[in-house]
């Protein structure tokens, strides 16, 4: 039984044509089952690779390369913080050790009790002038402090209005033609 | 939207920087934008940009440093399948910033870009591999396509030229080793983002899905709509003799102002940390700096007149009265490399061996496996590193190192990843060696008892 709803395994269908081999289209499709469904099971694997009519052994090797694909479950919030040089040098690892304990959690990738959170050091995101910086919700949050990473999480805790999780995410435009 | 950190009003890439509102279309177009690609696609042929973007001396701004326009000359002028360029936007190395402050506050100029570069390799569909997390210049560029499409730039007959162009966006998904051409291009076809085995073929003869193929990064194809509008001798204007024009800089770590900067090649570094940056924080003493990222070797602080041209990054007699590091690029030596423009600077509070140790990490986590002298020396150097600074390292892990950088070294590998691992750890323990034995034989962190003094 496929666990991807009939209107995401739709949308999967549609991408192959925007691209001149199928293969393209796993990467696009992978995103929008994790969108549905929070992270990629065994499942989610398979339904993508159903639709695509693609070796679901392949789609695995895929979705377990790149780091923006998760096969565990994660908090709704996910707080990427960046700990490479650039963030280390302007004390990226406290805040590491700071956002973990403010969302309740011991481990990188564990989730917090209440379900909205994990927390994970990433490599450079490509911010280094407002180090020290981070990742969340699909939004850069920068010249991190203490204070600042308590805020953004007491935000999501008691949201009012409604802060925006997966829903704000841009998506690759589906106006794109078929290939020529 | 964050404020602006970095140049505004430069020479050439940031010209219009600062200006309200500048990633919409019709605030570009007032600016002089879109008059370069429309220059191109109705007055000049394709051969005829290559030849004026070769004259203008532009070279890859990706960090390889390789002549535009000679690498535009190698795609053939006739091709039974589809031709591309596809823009490498998946900025990842440490310490490099630049491409995304070009996309989020200039999106059309890249775009106006792409559309002349396409055109000069006779390609009707560029494709733009933008990293995953880069949510703001996604959106930016997503926007501006739509835009360009409502004005009729894209699409078939852009102002009334015979000629049909469409740009694409391919998001990427966190991996560093995607700014590695052949990986990048393995990415795009949907696979896993293992680098391609050796050349030829080249991408100009097999690229992205076995077409001819022009991978360029984000800076060089901004600056092209420059050379178009102003003409190759505006461009060679900047620079030095044989480097040329102009190229950002992204400063972080410990300077007053980190930004990304647009300099003149052949100015120093000096002029860029101390005088761009603002230069050290208060009371402290730079260090060390790394030029272009973790990937380029890093640099004694007292080395910061060395100049931002080739011959004052790669010789060696640069280094002055410091060693020279065993550095091993297809056996030539060399002092360092501008790579990315990813200049960090650390100071002396903070430890030599704890910031190669963490580029170590990084290193081992982002090799993709495919290599095995990559995929195991990187673990080797983390787990000497943990010995060292855990206090239970000797003078064996000092040799261990000493072994493992010249493993990972010396083209082993089929890209530069293991390369660049080796280049980290042998750079690091040539210039600071007297903390690698502090820490094994000692147990003890002289930058730890500054950084205390100077917070103290």
């Amino acid at each position: 039984m496929g666990v991807l709803s009939d209107h995401v395994m739709e949308e999967i269908r549609a991408l192959p044509p925007q691209f001149p081999e199928v293969r393209s289209a796993v990467m696009p499709a992978l995103d929008l089952a994790q969108e549905e469904i929070g992270y990629l099971t065994p499942e989610a694997m398979s339904d993508v690779a159903a639709a695509l009519n693609l070796d679901p052994g392949y789609v695995e090797g895929v979705a377990t390369f790149y780091t923006l694909f998760h096969t565990e479950p994660t908090g709704k919030h996910r707080l990427y913080m960046c700990t490479n040089i650039s963030c280390k040098l302007r004390g990226a690892d406290d805040l590491l050790e700071h956002a973990m304990r403010s969302v309740g959690v011991h481990e990188q990738g564990e989730v917090s009790a209440d379900g909205l959170f994990s927390v994970e050091a990433v490599e450079c995101l490509g911010a280094c002038e407002y180090a020290p910086m981070m990742r969340l919700d699909h939004a850069y949050h920068y010249d991190l402090t203490p204070e600042k990473v308590d805020e953004l999480i007491t935000a999501r805790r008691n949201p009012s209005p409604p802060v925006p999780a997966r829903q704000t995410k841009p998506r690759t435009p589906r106006r794109q033609k078929t290939d020529g | 939207m964050a404020e602006l950190r970095g140049t505004t009003n430069g020479p050439v890439l940031t010209r219009w920087f600062g200006t309200d509102d500048l990633h919409r279309i019709d605030v570009y177009e007032r600016l002089g934008g879109y008059v370069a690609l429309r220059k191109a696609i109705t007055t000049m042929t394709p051969d005829q940009i290559v030849q004026e973007i070769k004259d203008s001396g532009l070279r890859g701004r990706g960090g390889a440093d390789f002549s535009t326009g000679v690498k535009w000359s190698l795609m053939p002028k006739e091709s039974a399948v589809p031709m591309h360029l596809v823009v490498n936007a998946d900025e990842s190395e440490p310490g490099s910033a630049k491409d995304r402050y070009l996309m989020e506050n200039s999106p059309h100029m890249l775009l106006e870009g792409v559309g002349i570069a396409a055109y000069a390799i006779r390609s009707h569909q560029a494709w733009i591999y933008i990293r995953g997390e880069y949510d703001l210049p996604f959106a930016r560029l997503t926007a501006g396509i739509e835009e360009m499409r409502a004005k009729g730039y894209l699409g078939p007959k852009p102002f009334g030229a015979d000629w049909e162009l469409d740009i694409r966006i391919f998001r990427g998904h966190g991996a560093y080793i995607c700014g590695e051409e052949g990986a990048l291009l393995e990415s795009l076809e949907g696979k896993r983002a293992q680098p391609r085995a050796w050349k030829p073929p080249y991408p100009a003869q097999k690229g992205a899905w076995g077409r001819p193929t022009t991978v360029n990064n984000v800076e060089t194809i901004s600056t092209v709509p420059f050379i178009i509008d102003r003409g190759a001798a505006e461009y060679a204007k900047f620079g030095t003799e044989k480097a040329k024009g102009t190229r950002m800089f992204t400063v972080s770590g410990h300077v007053q102002r980190p930004g990304n900067y647009e300099m003149e090649i052949g100015k120093t570094y000096r002029d860029l940390i101390e005088g761009l940056a603002g230069g050290a924080l208060p009371g402290r003493t730079i260090k060390c700096w790394w030029p272009g990222g973790s990937s380029s070797p890093v640099m004694p602080g007292d080395l910061l007149d060395t100049t931002t041209d080739l011959d004052g990054i790669k010789n060696l007699a640069n280094l002055k009265d410091h060693p020279a590091p065993p550095l091993n690029m297809g056996g030539r030596g060399f002092a360092t490399m501008g790579g990315s423009g990813g200049v960090i600077v650390m100071d002396d509070t903070f430890c030599a061996v704890k910031a190669a140790h963490r580029l170590l990490q990084f290193y081992a986590h982002e090799s993709c496996g495919k290599c095995t002298p990559c995929r195991v020396g990187g673990n080797w150097a983390v787990r000497a590193y943990d010995a060292i600074l855990s206090g239970n390292g000797g003078p064996q892990e000092i040799k261990i190192l000493e072994r493992v950088q010249e493993g990972l070294q010396g083209g082993r590998c089929l890209c530069g990843l293991g390369d660049a691992a080796g280049w980290v750890i042998a750079s690091s323990l040539t210039h600071y060696r007297n903390e690698y034995e502090e820490h094994a034989l000692h147990n003890v962190c002289s930058a730890e008892k500054v950084g205390m003094a100077a917070n103290a």
